[in-house]
């Protein structure tokens, strides 16, 4: 229960004006990146300090609050989000970069920095931190940890995990746990890897440990032009079977090119084109990523490019990737509303799945922009609608659940680097049995058995009314509801609930 | 005028959150409720009315909002952020009148009566040069320091003895142009007005004096003024007339201001003529070269220029016409020094923290100039600076070139 004399000792923590109770301000709290979903947290704190955010959790446990960690809010799939039972806690004054060793290539920062500045503190010294998500100019290193964030260059260089030796964590009980070791040699099972893409369901990183890579000496960019989707999705799977791995390989479709272009972040990508390739390859010798260049180009021409473009500096090349990064944000020019999705399919199925995608847009009369890490097969479709249009939601709702399940129906997964969150909740029984999501439930348990970091996010452990157009009400299991009811238990389903 | 009285620039926002760290606010408080993605939301409730104009935490954080425009160029999206908080402080202005300070600044800087006074009176204790001397981290030294901010370098007062350039036979019949002379900016900077009228002299443009000009309104219309705000604006349409000369203007705020006067009067004739200084200057080839000036400047682009104008190259190519002069290049200097018009009498704790990261890399990079082309930031930087114990001066580029050009004896 949040009682005034929580407040008051909250404020007594975080001083008050870090803690913020009034409606105006609780509501700009209510989303994150993806703005379908929507809570307003009862209380938000931004604590100062370690230790502030550590008394925070302490007594939140003490007083069995349920909090959520938030970083910069650019989350994709709603997963920090806190409703009014409970306490928003706001990391992004947790924002130094506490050491840089640029002789062991390890950095130590707190969970509030952002991706883009640990990157050019690291310049400096000729290295970079790689994960890159295109949200990277605004994201902090402790949501991209809780995330297991990927980003174009993950292709080549790993996602998050790869990159992360050691934690500090605050546990929800708040005791402190150290995992991993910043030499990078982990110390029996890999605690951090289990850590990192919890999604905030195991406690909050305070400190983390990063790898630092050098910057590569050679670097080259290439702007292909297709005048198909699956001629563009057939060229990925070739340069990808040559044996080459770039370090990025990264798909727009026209919809997503002709927004960007209409933008600041124009990048000159040709309008007339159905899909770009983003192709990047870099190495140390210069020697070598002119043969792979030589050799990537002959492939795309050779499946059809109608154009191949490349980037004849640092400038150009600095130009092409902001178009990229910042088409997510540009697609406020096609429509007021918009949900993103993040689907994973086995690479040889894009050119199938991108059609089949196109058919299912028509068949709901939705707009669907593509942009996407088409390396990994992880597609990020745009849809872009407006809410005030009577019935346009559940067509929207429709065409997403559609997608996701033709994703999953040739071998793809539900999420390849935005996480379940809340909004792909209903989406795990396509992937997960009932013993699965029973497993990952008792993991969690093992860190905070009482569920009270990011409540309700991940594993779904009840079924609401919003479920209903997916398959999944068939996986009986028994209802948790009578335990832990909440004030809306009426919304439950008694037979799709979860437990252990 | 729209239907949504400006509310409607707001829809394309998706709340990616890309204008985060473009934010001067949101990286002093690390709250989203400061940061251009939360102000959103708050105005969204606001048009939607389930926030109410008189919501104290509404007031608060869009009152804290700088209006530096800083996340208008970095958003992919291109939502007109400063056009809807210009809708957003016209309805909160309905629900409560500006503070009684603001107003009271409003009435003695811009009332064209009473600024006089007040302007002859403050040119009076500037030069008594108490004012330098009191400069000062507090409400009241941090205003000494603006005001001493606002005092001609030594030789540009040399200059004002000959306002004019001599006559040039050198260059073609001069361009005519007209210029704006606004309230802050004549009152205290008069200086720079005669700077701007010599150097586009040698530039071949000839500056006309338009006598029935009034105040840009620019400062009522950010507390929500519109309906002051379009009187002036009427009023200088009506003065500058229907020609097709140049309207000049040295200050980023009134520029800004001028060139958007489509959001509350008919005015596409005059907003297509309005140009900043060094528009005019840097065209063509560039200015006239002038003689070496060997001082290392700090160019700190005033938002008004860069995000409002979008104007980020003409000063720099203004600069690079001074032999010798080095400019240094400061890292995140495109972000807002925190002065934001009333803003900084308004808000002085958000202001100086707006601010702090500035003078810190100002420290380190320890300029002897810092030239900016706006009143507002000028005087914040110079209160700055003298409160923070830095000897650098500030002016206006266009002083610099001026200075130049009387070491070249284009004046003589």
């Amino acid at each position: 229960m949040i009682t005034p004399g929580l407040v008051e000792a909250l404020t007594g923590i975080a001083g008050a004006r870090h803690v913020r109770t009034a409606p105006a301000e609780r509501l700009t709290y209510a989303r994150d990146g993806l703005p379908t979903h929507r809570r307003v947290p009862a209380v938000v704190v931004l604590p100062g300090s370690r230790d502030e955010l550590v008394a925070v959790v302490r007594l939140l446990a003490a007083h069995h609050v349920p909090f959520v960690p938030r970083g910069a809010g650019t989350g994709l799939s709603g997963g920090a989000l806190a409703d009014g039972a409970a306490v928003l806690l706001v990391l992004t004054r947790l924002n130094r970069i506490l050491s840089l060793d640029p002789g062991n290539r390890v950095a130590v920062v707190e969970p509030g920095v952002v991706n883009v500045r640990l990157s050019a503190a690291a310049a400096a010294h000729g290295l970079h931190y790689a994960p890159d998500p295109s949200s990277q100019t605004a994201c902090t290193i402790g949501g991209n940890v809780a995330e297991n964030a990927g980003g174009p260059h993950c292709l080549k260089y790993g996602v998050t995990a790869q990159h992360v030796l050691a934690l500090e964590v605050v546990l929800a009980d708040g005791r402190i746990v150290e995992l991993g070791s910043p030499g990078g040699e982990p110390w029996g099972p890999d605690v951090v890897g289990l850590f990192v893409g919890s999604e905030g369901n195991f406690g909050i990183a305070t400190r983390i440990a990063v790898r630092l890579l050098p910057l590569p000496r050679a670097v080259r960019t290439l702007l292909a032009a297709f005048a198909s989707l699956r001629a563009a999705g057939e060229a990925v799977s070739a340069v990808i079977a040559s044996g080459i791995v770039p370090a990025a390989l990264e798909m727009m479709d026209q919809s997503c090119i002709r927004a960007v272009e209409d933008s600041v972040y124009a990048a000159g990508y040709p309008r007339d084109a159905a899909a770009v390739l983003l192709v990047e390859l870099d190495g140390h010798s210069d020697e070598a990523v002119a043969a792979d260049t030589e050799t990537v180009q002959e492939l795309l021409s050779s499946h059809d490019a109608a154009s191949i473009r490349v980037a004849a500096d640092a400038g150009e090349r600095e130009r092409l990737w902001q178009g990229r990064k910042k088409a997510f944000g540009a697609m406020g020019r096609l429509s007021r509303d918009l949900v993103v999705q993040d689907a994973v399919v086995p690479r040889s199925a894009l050119p199938d799945v991108l059609e089949t995608i196109g058919r299912i847009a028509a068949t709901y009369q939705v707009t669907v922009s593509n942009v996407f890490h088409a390396g990994d097969g992880n597609l990020h479709p745009n849809i872009s609608f407006d809410a005030r249009v009577p019935g346009l939601r559940t067509r929207v709702d429709a065409a997403s659940t559609a997608i996701m399940e033709a994703c999953v129906a040739v071998g793809g997964t539900i999420t390849g680097e935005h996480g379940v969150g809340l909004d792909k909740l209903r989406y795990m029984p396509l992937i997960f049995d009932a013993e699965s999501l029973a497993a990952m439930r008792a993991v969690r348990r093992v860190w905070d058995p009482e569920e009270r970091v990011n409540p309700g996010k991940v594993v779904p452990v009840h079924a609401c009314r919003e479920w209903t157009g997916v398959r999944s009400v068939e996986w009986g299991v028994r209802s948790v509801a009578s335990r832990d009811a909440p004030a809306d238990s009426a919304l439950r389903t008694p037979h799709s609930a979860l437990d252990t | 005028m729209t239907e949504r009285g400006g509310f409607e620039a707001l829809d394309p926002c998706v709340h990616c959150g890309f204008c985060l760290q473009a934010c001067p606010t949101f990286l002093a408080t690390g709250d989203e409720a400061d940061s251009p993605r939360g102000r959103i939301d708050l105005m969204r409730a606001l048009e939607a009315g389930e926030l109410a104009p008189d919501d104290p935490a509404l007031r608060l954080h869009l009152d804290r909002c700088l209006g530096c425009r800083g996340c208008e160029p970095v958003c992919p999206s291109g939502v007109g952020f400063g056009r809807g908080m210009e809708a957003a402080r016209a309805l909160l202005a309905t629900r409560r009148r500006p503070s009684a300070l603001a107003r009271a600044a409003l009435w003695a800087l811009t009332s064209p009566g009473t600024s006089r006074t007040v302007y002859a009176l403050a040119r009076m204790l500037r030069a008594t040069g108490i004012p330098r001397r009191l400069a000062g981290w507090g409400r009241l030294r941090f205003a000494m320091g603006m005001l001493a901010a606002t005092k001609p370098t030594r030789n540009a007062k040399r200059g004002t003895r000959n306002r004019r350039a001599g006559p040039s036979s050198a260059f073609r019949v001069p361009t005519s142009a007209l210029l704006f002379r606004g309230c802050v900016m004549d009152g205290l900077f008069a200086h720079v007005h005669d700077a701007t009228i010599r150097t586009l002299q040698v530039n071949g443009y000839s500056l006309r004096e338009v006598p029935e000009q009034v105040c840009c309104g620019a400062l009522h219309a950010h507390a929500g003024l519109r309906a002051e705000a379009r009187l002036l604006a009427r009023a200088n349409v009506a003065a500058f007339g229907e020609g097709d000369e140049p309207i000049v203007v040295n200050s980023a705020g009134c520029g800004a201001m001028l060139k958007e006067y489509g959001h509350l009067v008919d005015a596409a004739g005059f907003t297509a003529r309005v140009r900043d200084v060094t528009e005019l200057l840097a065209a063509g080839g560039g200015p006239r070269p002038g003689a070496p000036v060997d001082v290392q400047v700090a160019y700190d682009p005033p938002c008004h220029l860069l995000h409002a104008q979008r104007i980020a190259d003409e000063p720099l190519r203004v600069l690079a016409a001074i032999p010798v002069l080095r400019v240094m290049s400061l890292p995140d200097a495109a972000q807002c020094c925190g002065s934001a018009g009333l803003f900084t009498l308004l808000e002085p704790a958000m202001s100086r923290a707006v601010l702090a990261p500035k003078l810190a890399s100002l420290r380190t990079a320890a300029p002897q100039v810092v030239a900016t082309g706006n009143p507002g930031c000028l005087m914040q930087l110079g209160a700055g600076l003298a409160a923070g114990g830095l000897s650098a001066a500030v002016c206006h580029p266009v002083e610099l070139l001026d200075e130049s050009y009387r070491a070249a004896g284009y004046y003589a």
